[in-house]
C-alpha cells in the first residue's frame, strides 16, 4: 500500500438545494492515526463520511482516499476501508453471524478467527436474529463488520451508540491498536470526552464548516472549565472578573460560577486571598462551549 | 374508551375500507349489467356443490345472482378481511411494533386501547357496510332491474356481524398472545374452513348438520338476501361477537407483553437445538448469504411460492374443467357482449386454448408474475435504501452496477423458476384432461409470460434506481401494467385505436396466440431485449444519485 494521507479532501462541498451541508472542507488525516471528528448534531460530520464514500456526490471538490479518488476508484478503496454507519441498520432476519458471513463473501479474504477474537472482546452474540438484539449489541456486530478485514483504513461515525463503559473501553482499545498497527482511524463523534480518550487529532466541524484541527494536547489546554467555588461567606463577582481567562461569572450568594480557561492557580489565590474557600468544583466544559471559546477567537483575530 | 386512539385507528384504515367496499359496489354493478344482459338459466344446470360454493341462491333472478356472487360470497370474504387485519394488528400488531409499550407509556389502561380499538373496528365495519348499502339500493334502480322481493338490509347486516366475528376472533387471540400472525391466521382459517365446512355438509347425507359448528352457518344459511332477518342466527353471530371482545378485555389484562420481536419460526428453532444446527445452517445460513443474488434470492421465496403455486393449481384445474364444460358453453360465450371478451384478449372460450388464455394467461398469470417481479425490482433497491442497510452494502467493495446485475440475475432465477411451475402445472392439467391443447404451446406460453413480467419488474427497477422510492416504483409499475392491459384488451375495439395495441407487452407476450401457434421468437427476443434494456438504463440512474439515508 501506498504511503499517501489516509484521507485528504480538497475543498470539498455539498449542497442539498439551498442547505449548504458541507463548505469548502480541507483536511489531511494521516497514515496510522486516530483522527476524532468532532461536532453536534446536524454539523455535517454524517454528509463528509457519507461524500467520501461515494455515497452520495460532492458539489465540489474532491476527496482521496488512501491515495484512490473517492468516485473514480470507489471500488477499489472500499477493498481496504471498514465503515460503520451511524443509525446502523441491518438485515433484521439474519444472525450476526450471517451477516458476518454475507460480508465477508462480498469482500473475501476475510480471517475468520479475526472474527471470533473480535467477538470474544465486545462479547457480542453472533446467534441471534439482528432485529432482536438491543441497540447496543446490533452496533458490536456493526463494529466487528468493520473491522474484520483488518482494513488500512476504518471510518465510524458516533460509533459508541448504546456501548456499555466496558465494551466502550474495549473498543477504545481496538482502535489504539489499530493506530499502533500503522493503520488509521477516522471517528466521528459529538462527545469531546470520547474523542479525547482515544484521538491523536482532533478536526472540529461546525455548520459545514472545518472549525479547526489540533493535537488533543492543545485542544485540552485550550479547553474551558466550568469552575464553581464555595465560600463561607457571600462574595462579589467583581472580584473574580478581573482574574484573566475567567467569564460569565454568576455569583449566587455564597457560590460563584464561571467559565474559565487560564491557570488554575492565579483563580485560587485570588479566590482564597480575601475569603475562606469551602470547596471547589471543576468540570470540563461542553462542546457548545469550546465552538463559543473558537467563535471568539475568530471573532478577536 | 380513549378518543385519541379510536381516531387513530379509524383514521389508519378508513381508505383500505373505504376501496374495499367501493370496490364490491363497482363489482356489483358490474354483475348486474352483465347477468342483465346474457341468459342466466346457464346457472340453473350448475351442479348445487358448486352453486353453494359460489353463494348463488338458485332463486331471486338477475338480483338475486349478483347480490349473491358479489355481496353474499365476496362481499363476506373481503369485509370479514378487513375486520381481521383490523383485529390483528389492535393489539398484537402494535405489540410486535413495539409501539403498544409507547402507548401505555401514557395515562392509559390496556382495556381502554382495547375498548377503543373494538369501537374502531365497529365503526369502520359499519362504515364499509353503509357504503355495500347504498351502491345496493342505487345500482338496480340505474340499471332497471326489478330486485323487490331481496332483503338487501338484512344481508347487510348479516355481512356486517359476519365480519365482526372473524376481527373480534382476531382481536381475542391477539390480545391473548400479542402474535399478529397466529391471530390473523387463525381467523382466516376459521372463516375458510367454516365457509366449506357450511357449504358442503349439508350436501352430505348425514352430515347435514355439522356445518353448525362453524360461525359461517349462522351467516350464510339462512340465506338472508332471499329470505329476511332469522333472528336466531343473527344473535348468535352478536353473542360470539360480544363473547370475543370479553376475552380479549381478560386476555390482554392479565398477560407479560411482549418486546418488540421478529418471532421466531422452525428454522429459528432448528438452529437453535446443536443437534440440527450445521444442517440448518447450511439450508438457512451461510448458504443464503454467499452472494447478493443469492440473499436477495431468499428474501422472497414466501412471494414466489405463493405466486408460482397459485399458477401450478389453477394450471392444473384449467385442462380437466375444460373438458367438463357443458358442449352448450359455445352458445352461453357467444352471448357475451364484447367488451368481456375483450378483457380476456379477444380468445375464442370455445376451444381449448382459447379457454385456457382466458382463465389463465390472459389475467390471472400476467398478475401473478406481475406481482412478483415488481415487488422484487421495487424493493431491489430502492428497499435497501429505505431499511438504510444500502451504505453498509456498498462499504464493501463492490460497485452500484454490481448491486443491480445481482438483483437483476435473481429477478431473472425468480422469473425463470415462476415459469418452470407455470409450465408443469399447466402441461399436467393438459395431458390429464387430454385436451387439445401441444405441450408446445405451454411451455412457449408460459416461457413469454416469464419475459413478460421481467420487463414489469425491469420497470420497477429504473424507477427505484432513480428515486430510491419503493413505494413510487410499485406505483409506476403498476400504472404501467393496468395501461398496457387496456390499451391491449379495448385499443382493438375502436378502428382508430386498434393499431396501437402493439405497443403493449400484452401483445408481445398473447399477440401471436402463442398456445396454438408456438413459440413467436421475435416478440421473445423483444421482450428479453425490453428487460436488458431497462436493467441497463438503471445502473447510469443509480450512479449518478445521492443515495437515501
Amino acid at each position: 500500500m501506498n504511503r499517501e494521507p489516509a484521507i485528504l479532501t480538497e475543498g470539498l462541498t455539498k449542497h442539498y438545494g439551498e442547505v449548504e451541508a458541507l463548505v469548502d472542507l480541507d483536511l489531511e488525516v494521516r497514515r496510522g492515526e486516530v483522527f476524532g471528528f468532532l461536532g453536534p448534531n446536524g454539523a455535517g460530520k454524517t454528509t463528509m463520511i457519507r461524500s467520501i464514500l461515494d455515497l452520495i456526490h460532492p458539489t465540489s471538490g474532491k476527496a482521496i482516499i488512501l491515495g484512490l479518488h473517492s468516485h473514480d476508484d470507489a471500488v477499489e478503496i472500499r477493498n481496504h476501508v471498514g465503515y460503520l454507519p451511524s443509525d446502523l441498520s441491518m438485515y433484521p432476519n439474519l444472525t450476526g453471524r450471517d451477516m458476518i458471513t454475507y460480508f465477508a463473501n462480498l469482500r473475501g479474504g476475510v480471517d475468520l478467527a479475526h472474527v471470533d477474537e473480535l467477538a470474544e472482546r465486545l462479547q457480542a452474540d453472533l446467534g441471534k436474529k439482528v432485529g432482536d438484539l438491543s441497540s447496543g449489541n446490533r452496533q458490536k456486530v456493526g463494529l466487528i463488520l468493520a473491522f474484520m478485514s483488518r482494513p488500512q483504513l476504518i471510518i465510524m461515525d458516533e460509533p459508541s451508540t448504546g456501548l456499555d463503559p466496558l465494551v466502550q473501553r474495549e473498543f477504545q482499545a481496538m482502535m489504539r491498536e489499530v493506530g499502533a498497527e500503522g493503520r488509521t482511524v477516522f471517528l466521528s463523534s459529538h462527545t469531546l470526552s470520547e474523542v479525547q480518550r482515544v484521538a491523536d487529532r482532533v478536526g472540529i466541524i461546525r455548520n459545514g464548516h472545518l472549525v479547526d484541527v489540533e493535537t488533543v494536547g492543545d485542544l485540552r489546554s485550550k479547553s474551558i472549565r466550568t469552575v464553581e467555588l464555595t465560600f463561607d461567606t457571600p462574595v462579589e463577582a467583581s472580584v473574580f472578573e478581573a482574574v484573566p481567562g475567567v467569564r460569565d461569572v454568576v455569583v449566587a450568594d455564597h457560590h460563584a460560577t464561571m467559565s474559565f480557561d487560564g491557570k488554575m492557580d492565579t483563580l485560587l489565590r485570588v479566590a482564597t486571598d480575601r475569603h475562606t474557600l469551602v470547596d471547589v468544583n471543576t468540570q470540563e466544559a461542553d462542546l457548545e462551549e469550546i465552538f463559543l471559546e473558537y467563535y471568539r477567537e475568530e471573532a478577536r483575530s | 374508551m380513549l378518543a385519541n386512539v379510536f381516531a387513530k385507528a379509524v383514521r389508519d384504515r378508513t381508505v383500505s375500507t373505504l376501496i374495499g367496499a367501493m370496490s364490491l359496489g363497482l363489482m356489483l354493478w358490474f354483475g348486474l349489467a352483465v347477468y342483465r344482459d346474457i341468459d342466466i338459466s346457464f346457472y340453473q344446470h350448475l351442479p348445487e356443490a358448486v352453486l353453494e360454493l359460489m353463494g348463488v341462491p338458485s332463486e331471486g333472478g338477475v338480483g338475486g345472482l349478483a347480490f349473491g356472487a358479489m355481496y353474499d360470497f365476496m362481499g363476506a370474504f373481503v369485509l370479514a378481511g378487513l375486520a381481521i387485519a383490523m383485529g390483528a394488528s389492535a393489539v398484537a400488531g402494535e405489540e410486535q411494533e413495539g409501539t403498544f409499550a409507547l402507548l401505555l407509556g401514557n395515562p392509559v389502561s390496556r382495556r381502554g386501547v382495547v375498548s377503543s380499538k373494538s369501537l374502531s373496528m365497529v365503526a369502520l365495519i359499519g362504515l364499509g357496510s353503509v357504503v355495500l348499502w347504498a351502491w345496493g339500493s342505487l345500482t338496480p334502480g340505474w340499471l332497471g332491474i326489478d330486485v323487490s322481493g331481496l332483503h338487501l338490509e338484512a344481508m347487510i347486516l348479516a355481512l356486517f356481524l359476519n365480519a365482526l366475528v372473524y376481527g373480534t376472533l382476531a382481536l381475542a387471540i391477539g390480545s391473548w398472545t400479542g402474535n399478529r400472525g397466529a391471530a390473523s391466521g387463525t381467523a382466516i382459517a376459521l372463516m375458510v374452513i367454516g365457509y366449506l365446512a357450511a357449504s358442503l355438509f349439508p350436501l352430505i347425507e348425514g352430515l347435514e348438520r355439522v356445518g353448525q359448528i362453524f360461525p359461517w352457518h349462522y351467516y350464510s344459511s339462512s340465506r338472508p338476501v332471499i329470505n329476511g332477518l332469522d333472528g336466531g342466527h343473527i344473535a348468535v353471530l352478536a353473542t360470539l361477537c360480544v363473547v370475543f371482545v370479553a376475552l380479549a378485555f381478560v386476555g390482554v389484562a392479565r398477560r407479560d407483553l411482549k418486546d418488540k420481536s421478529l418471532g421466531t419460526n422452525l428454522f429459528d428453532r432448528l438452529r437453535a437445538n446443536p443437534r440440527t444446527r450445521k444442517v440448518m445452517d447450511r439450508i438457512a445460513g451461510s448458504a443464503r448469504v454467499s452472494r447478493i443474488s443469492v440473499k436477495t434470492t431468499s428474501e422472497f421465496q414466501g412471494l414466489l411460492v405463493i405466486t408460482s403455486g397459485i399458477m401450478f393449481y389453477m394450471g392444473l384445474m384449467m385442462g380437466p374443467l375444460y373438458s367438463f364444460v357443458p358442449a352448450d358453453i359455445v352458445d352461453f360465450f357467444a352471448d357475451f357482449p364484447d367488451v368481456l371478451i375483450a378483457m380476456i384478449g379477444g380468445a375464442d372460450m370455445a376451444t381449448a386454448t382459447g379457454f385456457l388464455q382466458a382463465e389463465l394467461f390472459a389475467i390471472t398469470g400476467p398478475v401473478a408474475v406481475i406481482v412478483l417481479t415488481v415487488a422484487m425490482g421495487a424493493r431491489a433497491l430502492a428497499g435497501e435504501e429505505e431499511r438504510h442497510t444500502m451504505g453498509l452494502l456498498l462499504a464493501n467493495p463492490v460497485s452500484r452496477a454490481t448491486v443491480i446485475r445481482e438483483k437483476a440475475l435473481a429477478m431473472v432465477a425468480y422469473a425463470f423458476v415462476f415459469g418452470v411451475v407455470t409450465f408443469a402445472g399447466t402441461a399436467a392439467g393438459v395431458l390429464l384432461a387430454g385436451i387439445d391443447v401441444t405441450v408446445g404451446g405451454v411451455a412457449a406460453t408460459s416461457a413469454l409470460l416469464s419475459l413478460f413480467g421481467l420487463v414489469f419488474g425491469g420497470v420497477a427497477l429504473v424507477v427505484g434506481a432513480a428515486t430510491g422510492r419503493s413505494r413510487l416504483a410499485l406505483g409506476v409499475s403498476a400504472a404501467v401494467a393496468v395501461v398496457s392491459y387496456f390499451v391491449w384488451s379495448f385499443f382493438p375495439l375502436a378502428e382508430t385505436f386498434a393499431p396501437w395495441a402493439v405497443v403493449s407487452p400484452f401483445e408481445l407476450f398473447l399477440g401471436s396466440d402463442p398456445l396454438a401457434n408456438g413459440m413467436p421468437w421475435g416478440d421473445a427476443a423483444i421482450l428479453l431485449a425490453i428487460f436488458l434494456a431497462l436493467v441497463a438504463v438503471s445502473i447510469p440512474l443509480f450512479e449518478r444519485r445521492d443515495l437515501r439515508g
